[in-house]
């Protein structure tokens, strides 16, 4: 490897007609080509498998699922008007959450154990996103996107959300990326959710 | 063995340089390597970027369901099986401000009569969120209203706990009821195709009848066109090509 290395000069130096000949025909070692062969075999398998995993299990990447005017977001007919937890039947909740600098609308969730929550999250403003902590919600807020997502919480405990796109500052005003950010209370029981936040 | 002093030993260059036939020989290789790297790069980019098919999204399952019609008659998800399915979800208590969708499906009933949908039947079915609990006369004199023709529009409900399993757990609508019967609710029109799969939820009150009309195109194209080998193209526009039905 390394006498083919001493082949490759640094750009801009002069060569020789014959030296630029060496240089073109670049050998490949054994063990490299065999290596580079399997690297690229390996890229291929992946490809091929996300391919037949996106076919035959449905799974997609995460896409638009509706889109939605910020300046809408007040419309009465519109749910993200009031933003909240709403209970759809026993153990199936939806929530409409709206981004906006700097905090989450709402920024506070109570939800009991076993509960099936539809994260509907859209932006008023600038790009946003959501973590909750300790679950797979991890979502982007874009401004006229509705981003989607359903989770079901398990093991109660007091999840921290937060904002997780820095969402820069407004000039004259404090920064407040890093107060943006809201909680999740996973309850076994109503009272206990009151417990988990004292 | 012994090794001349006087001849000078090949110089590394010259050892590892190998044959010109050789190194074109790993071009080759090379090449197509990358292009076989390539060709599924560049046809999943253009796929998505061209959107040569358009479909829609397969939402979830829709919920099953044993309700009834008006008529006390039992009426079931599974007696849609095979059929384009619109629903929507309304009240007889439903006066000004409330927004009451029967008006768009009343236009629908007149429209699917001459809407090529390849073949595929279509039902619509209003869901009267009163429940059984309901005075049934108010229920029927509600759906007599509409004039609505029994072979292309049902109206169906059902007690107010499977409602809110089948409505609120299932198609995902929001709405609460008063011990008065007074119900409040959001708009919501739901399309589902004859596998009971979700396809289109439009959540609020729809202008017009142009995306459902659209809608009922895509998926009367998909069934007319996916099948064989185009199935395949069909199943990769899901990963890339949805509309949004918000």
């Amino acid at each position: 490897m390394s006498e083919q290395r001493s082949e490759l000069s640094p750009a801009g130096e002069t060569h020789s007609p014959q030296e630029t000949e060496q240089a073109e025909t670049l050998h490949v070692e054994k063990w490299e080509g065999i290596w580079i062969r399997i690297a690229l075999g390996m890229t291929a398998v992946f490809i091929l498998a996300i391919t037949v995993a996106a076919l035959s299990f449905g799974i997609s990447v995460p896409g638009v699922t509706a889109r939605i005017s910020p300046a809408a977001l007040n419309d009465p007919e519109n749910p993200f008007a009031t933003p909240g937890l709403r209970e759809l039947a026993p153990g199936k909740y939806e929530v409409y959450m709206v981004a906006q600098t700097w905090n989450f609308l709402p920024d506070r969730l109570e939800v009991p154990v076993g509960a099936e929550v539809t994260f509907y999250v859209t932006a008023r403003d600038v790009v946003h996103g959501i973590k909750i902590a300790g679950t797979n919600v991890n979502m982007m807020a874009l401004p006229g996107q509705v981003s989607t997502l359903k989770a079901t919480f398990t093991k109660p405990g007091v999840y921290n959300y937060i904002c997780h796109e820095y969402c820069g500052y407004v000039a004259g005003a404090p920064i407040g990326h890093h107060t943006m950010y809201g909680q999740l209370v996973v309850a076994d029981a109503p009272e206990t959710a009151q417990a988990l936040t004292e | 063995m012994s090794v001349s002093s006087s001849q000078p030993a090949p110089s590394h260059r010259e050892v590892s340089s190998p044959p010109a036939h050789e190194t074109w020989g790993h071009r080759r290789l090379i090449g197509l390597w990358l292009a076989l790297l390539a060709i599924p790069l560049l046809a999943v980019g253009l796929f998505a970027v061209l959107q040569p098919v358009q479909v829609l999204p397969r939402i979830g399952l829709a919920p099953g369901f044993l309700w009834s019609d008006l008529n006390g008659q039992t009426f079931s998800s599974e007696l849609l099986r095979g059929k384009l399915v619109i629903y929507n979800f309304t009240s007889v208590t439903c006066t000004a401000p409330c927004l009451d969708g029967s008006a768009t499906m009343q236009q629908l009933q007149d429209r699917i009569a001459t809407l090529d949908t390849g073949g595929l039947p279509v039902t619509l079915v209003t869901v009267l969120l009163d429940g059984t609990e309901s005075d049934p006369a108010l229920l029927r004199a509600y759906a007599a209203r509409w004039k609505a023709d029994p072979e292309r529009w049902q109206f169906v409900t059902a007690p107010a706990d499977s409602l809110k399993q089948g409505v609120g757990g299932g198609f995902g609508l929001y709405y609460t009821a008063t011990a008065a019967g007074e119900v409040t609710f959001a708009p919501l029109t739901v399309l589902v195709d004859g596998n009971g799969i979700l396809r289109a939820q439009y959540k609020r009150t729809l202008p017009d009848l142009a995306f459902v009309e659209r809608d009922l195109g895509l998926i009367a194209a998909e069934v007319r066109n996916s099948s064989g080998a185009s199935g395949l193209v069909y199943e990769a526009a899901h990963l890339f090509a949805c509309y949004a039905s918000y």
